[in-house]
């Protein structure tokens, strides 16, 4: 994958299996958006394959849309409409329409206070955001979830409420992508890590017992490799 | 609820929307209004000029009762004409408040009468109507500009158009918004001037034309802002090019095309026709009277049978002058009309490639309030004119006494020709 | 340097370095060139053909053979309004207002001819003038180069650093407002050398100029403060820039043509078809010459012959019909001076409402001065009425005069086949009438006219500079 001379991703391959949560880890100009950008279709590979579901997003954008549910590093949502009724219109643009009783349990299990519900969102928090479009990606029910940095600029009491639901989500065979800069982020909640540097995959490792990750070893990995480019 | 619905909800919902179609539903509400009220004024003009003319025609009635005289008759007689307002007229005044649309003539020179004005105030005519073509054509875009600019940058600058991308068939959620803001600010505009419209009578055929054409007329806004837009550069950048863009197609552009068409075409006649008629209708004192009554004759064949003049002065002599002082100009009169029809050409043809005009032209020509309507006007009054010339010739030709009851056989004039 | 200096030069590099802008910079002095020269040539062109028209007519009248002198009457006069000298600048009405006028007797002509009504609908879209441009175009390029001024400090945050570094609120915004008058000064200067062109022609006075050019200084003034003021209230550039192009909507284009709409239904002039119909209608009440029995003539007679000290008016030693056409003249003229009054009345009535909506859109109120100072605006026209009533009356009554004095009664009563030789005088005497001459208006006159409108102005001037002051104490903040 290029633009124009500059090549942005070389080589990555990556699988994301349902059920799993697998977090890109990788600094500045690493790939972490054009990765994403050709999950939901904005941009299309020069060589090589992009699938989601079996769908080619770069030829089917409205099908690999349909089962994809993004996050943005900013939810940003109608901040002039209520927290049901943003829902209600995202939902509704992407062909679903539950009733409001639906949308309500979805955001009880999303751990948005009942006070936020009927509010109009200027004032929401980032973390009441998240929670929001969280439980439109609930809803809609789409076996894969691309999450941009999400945890970037939340307090610890948001981010251990949100990596809580990244893991019901999972539970649902969900298939959960998050790029992100953080490494304490992606220690959370991945499954698998890969660092990702100069559009490829340099290592990659997968959670292994209760304890997961070893933070010190990576920590000491991930930041040899940083300097090192 | 159906999508649209949603999107209609999200526009109605942020208060700049709300406010601006309110703003411009009432804009247009108040032209209609305005518009309905100023020709219910000129119709109530029209209405009163029966029992205005009945008392002017009784005092001239009964001192020519008692010569009897026709030419009496004709010389004091003065008969109205008026051009009652198209039922669409409310929509554009056009130039229903600066030409006059009553007129008062009689079997005299008409050339000397057909150019007179009406009373008018110079200053309320000068910065133009406030009727609905008014809003459609200056004010309808600028609140397009305003809903349109930011369609996308808006999106863009608040951090959702990814998100929004991202949803499965976000292709046509511009379009939809698009349309939704289309739907919205076409209603605001249009539901008025339905209103007015039907109130006043108008045919369904025009109603139809008209709303299409306004839509259409958005539609060429939207595309402009669409492709000021797709340039990419921000909401700020973008309301600032389209204002500018308005400036130049709505206000410069036809005042430069003004001046041009003026004066490749000019129209100097005017003034011509009017000295030129006075010189050839005195000139008849001068000149032995048979000369006179041989020239009308010649083309006047049906009272040439007329018995001759004598000595004292009679009034067919008078009359027969002041219809050669009148033919005497026609090449004038022919040359002056085809200017003033080749200004309102020229402009027409400005209107095929500039939406401003093209809008402007094609209302007030439905509305009959144009330039083409005035002269029609004038071409009706010319013909009552032959009419009353024609009717007051028999009488004084053959000296036939003009009674009081003549004058209710005196021909009246018909506002449809 | 003043911190205030820095900052408008600051203002001053940002607007050069804008591409946008400095094109529409460009295209605004190119539009005032256009103007200028469109207008000054229109109006030369115009007073050229309008002074031709009238040697025409006065060579006409005064050509004319040994006449009766009521014939004289009837053939009557042309006259063409000549241009004010500063109507190249702004013509006001005169487009609208017909610019010939046929003078006869007993009657009251309308003025004809006006470019409204031989034009096409282009000339309701507004007149290409350097006014135009100064009234409605330079505020709007002024809006897209001022109204980020402040409000882009404000919402890239880059306000506080500047105030933390010590320069204050007052120096920030008085130095945007010095960078935006500058350049509203500087697009103004074109149209104002323009006008300068203009104003250099013979008859234009000092008075009335100084006046327009106080009064659109004020103006371009006042839209630089209050673009600063909505700059420094507004969060946004964006909402800065929607909120002054709705204000520039709102008191450019849509008060103007509300305004007269309004005063026009509430202040409704009689149409002609009415006035001469009540005139008729007074006539007949107060003397008509066709009734034999009419009281007033009868009274008239008998006032005359008792004058003379004569039984009959065939003893008169003057011509009893000529005297009988300066009485009926006399009679209709009051009327038309009374009527006309009446209509003038009501003009001005309507027009004081639409400088009343001044006080909601100060261009409705420069508008007005600068039509009054050019002597454009309906005082020019209704000036030419009355002055061309005036030499109307004037020469009618000469010509009754001559009739009394220079044809004898029996003459003019005669019908027999020399009769017509008889009556005539000689053509000397038409050359003897003075001919129409348009006294133009005091300059002190024009000043007064337009003083109501510059007030106007200048307290906008002042409320808006107040609350540029208000809006600057609160800028620190927020």
């Amino acid at each position: 994958m290029s633009y124009g001379s500059h090549r942005v991703l070389d080589g990555l391959s990556i699988a994301v299996p349902a059920g799993s949560i697998t977090a890109l880890l990788g600094g500045n100009g690493a790939g972490k958006s054009t990765t994403l950008s050709l999950l939901l279709g904005f941009v299309r590979p020069n060589d090589g394959r992009v699938t989601v579901c079996g769908v080619d997003p770069g030829v089917e954008p409205d099908h690999a849309r349909g089962r994809t549910a993004y996050l943005p590093e900013n939810v940003a949502l109608y901040d002039h409409l209520t927290a049901v009724e943003n829902a209600s219109y995202l939902l509704a643009l992407s062909g679903n329409r539950p009733s409001r009783a639906a949308i309500l349990d979805a955001f009880a299990a999303a751990g948005l206070q009942e006070r936020a519900w009927d509010a109009r969102l200027s004032g929401f928090s980032k973390g009441m955001r998240q929670k929001v479009a969280i439980a439109v990606a609930w809803l809609r029910e789409v076996p894969v979830l691309l999450l941009d940095e999400p945890t970037s600029g939340l307090d610890p009491q948001a981010t251990a409420d949100f990596n809580a639901l990244l893991h019901a989500i999972r539970v649902r065979n969900t298939a959960v992508l998050m790029v992100t800069h953080d490494l304490l982020s992606a220690v959370d909640v991945a499954d698998r890590i890969g660092f990702l540097e100069r559009g490829r995959i340099v290592e990659e490792v997968a959670a292994t017992g209760t304890e997961r990750f070893d933070i010190r070893a990576l920590r000491a990995r991930f930041g040899e490799r940083a300097r090192a480019a | 609820m159906p999508l649209w619905m949603h999107e209609a909800q999200l526009l109605l919902r942020s208060r700049w929307a709300a406010a601006a179609l309110a703003l411009l539903a009432i804009l247009s509400a108040a032209a209609v209004a305005a518009g309905m009220a100023e020709i219910a004024r000129q119709r109530g003009a029209i209405a009163a000029i029966a029992p205005a003319q009945a008392e002017d025609i009784a005092a001239v009635r009964a001192f020519v009762d008692r010569s009897k005289d026709g030419g009496q008759a004709a010389y004091y007689s003065f008969h109205p004409t008026w051009d009652a307002p198209s039922p669409l007229a409310f929509a554009a005044i056009g130039m229903r408040d600066v030409a006059p649309y009553i007129l008062r003539v009689r079997a005299l020179g008409i050339e000397a009468q057909i150019y007179d004005g009406d009373t008018f105030n110079p200053e309320l005519a000068l910065p133009g109507r406030f009727d609905f073509a008014f809003v459609l054509v200056f004010l309808a875009p600028l609140f397009t500009i305003a809903l349109f600019h930011d369609l996308r940058s808006g999106e863009c600058e608040a951090g959702r158009a990814r998100m929004l991308e991202a949803m499965p068939g976000a292709g046509r959620l511009w379009w939809r918004r698009a349309m939704v803001r289309f739907v919205a600010i076409t209603a605001a505009l249009t539901i008025p001037f339905l209103a007015g419209a039907i109130w006043s009578g108008v045919a369904i055929g025009a109603i139809i034309l008209i709303v299409v054409v306004a839509a259409l007329y958005l539609l060429f806004w939207i595309g402009l802002a669409g492709l000021v837009s797709s340039r990419g550069r921000g909401s700020t950048a973008n309301a600032a090019t389209l204002a500018a863009l308005w400036l130049v197609l709505v206000l410069i552009i036809p005042t430069l095309a003004n001046v041009v068409i003026n004066r490749t075409n000019p129209v100097d006649e005017g003034a011509q026709i009017a000295l030129a008629q006075r010189e050839n209708v005195h000139r008849a004192w001068e000149i032995p009277r048979e000369e006179t009554m041989r020239r009308f004759y010649a083309n006047h064949r049906r009272w040439s049978d007329a018995p001759p003049l004598t000595e004292a002065f009679h009034y067919k002599w008078y009359l027969a002058f002041h219809q050669n002082g009148d033919e005497s100009v026609a090449a004038r009169v022919r040359a002056y009309r085809a200017g003033l029809e080749r200004r309102a050409a020229a402009a027409n043809a400005l209107g095929w490639v500039l939406p401003s005009v093209g809008v402007q032209a094609l209302l007030t020509r439905l509305a009959g309030t144009d330039l083409t309507a005035q002269l029609a006007y004038q071409d009706r009054i010319r013909a009552f004119h032959r009419r009353l010339r024609a009717f007051y010739y028999d009488y004084v030709f053959y000296d036939r006494p003009f009674g009081a009851s003549d004058f209710d056989k005196a021909p009246r004039y018909r506002a449809t020709g | 340097m003043s911190a205030m200096t820095l900052i408008a030069r600051d203002e001053l590099r940002l607007m050069r370095r804008n591409h946008v802008a400095v094109t529409a910079v460009l295209l605004l002095l190119l539009l005032t060139v256009v103007a200028v020269a469109t207008a000054w040539t229109h109006q030369q062109g115009i007073a050229e053909t309008r002074a031709r028209h009238q040697r025409a007519a006065n060579a006409a009248f005064e050509a004319q053979p040994d006449r009766h002198p009521h014939r004289v009457v009837h053939y009557g006069h042309f006259i063409f309004r000549p241009l004010s000298p500063l109507a190249a600048f702004d013509p006001g009405v005169d487009p609208f207002t017909g610019n010939t006028m046929f003078l006869e007797g007993h009657r009251q002509n309308t003025s004809n001819f006006g470019d409204v009504l031989q034009s096409s609908l282009l000339v309701r879209f507004g007149q290409l003038t350097p006014a135009f441009v100064l009234q409605a175009a330079v505020p709007l390029l002024l809006i897209f180069l001022g109204y980020g001024a402040v409000a882009r400090e404000t919402e890239r945050g880059t306000l506080r650093p500047l105030l933390l570094q010590g320069a204050a609120a007052w120096s920030i915004v008085l130095g945007k407002l010095a960078a935006l008058g500058l350049v509203a000064g500087v697009v103004g200067v074109p149209a104002m050398i323009g006008f300068a062109l203009i104003a250099g022609q013979p008859g234009a006075s000092i008075g009335p100029i100084a006046l327009i050019i106080i009064a659109y200084g004020a103006y371009l003034a006042l839209w630089s403060v209050a673009i600063t003021l909505v700059s420094t209230l507004v969060r946004r550039r964006r909402d800065a820039l929607l909120a002054l192009l709705a204000i520039w909507a709102v008191t450019v284009v849509l008060l103007p043509r509300v305004a007269p709409d309004v005063a026009g239904q509430i202040y409704p002039l009689a149409n002609r078809l009415q006035t001469d119909v009540a005139i008729a209608r007074d006539l007949r009440w107060l003397g008509d010459s066709h009734n034999p029995d009419d009281p007033h003539f009868a009274r008239f007679k008998a006032d005359v012959l008792r004058r003379y000290g004569v039984t009959r008016v065939e003893d008169l030693p003057v011509n009893y019909k000529g005297l009988l056409a300066i009485e009926g003249e006399a009679i209709t003229s009051r009327l038309f001076d009374r009527y006309a009054r009446e209509s003038y009345a009501a003009h001005a009535a309507q027009n004081r409402m639409v400088l009343g909506f001044g006080l909601l859109s100060p261009t409705i109120a420069l508008r007005q001065v600068s039509m009054a100072s050019a002597g454009t605006d309906f005082g020019g026209h209704q000036r030419f009425l009355e002055q061309a009533e005036r030499y109307r009356y004037d020469l009618v009554q000469r010509l009754n005069q001559l009739q009394a004095d220079q044809v004898s009664y029996a003459d003019d009563t005669a019908v027999d086949a020399g009769a017509d030789r008889r009556k005539r005088i000689g053509a000397d005497h038409w050359q003897r009438m003075p001919v129409f001459t348009f006294t133009p208006p005091t300059p002190a006159t024009l000043v007064a006219a337009g003083l109501q409108g510059l007030a106007i102005i200048a307290g906008w001037l002042v409320a808006a500079t107040l609350m540029l002051t208000a809006a600057t104490r609160r800028l620190g903040a927020k």
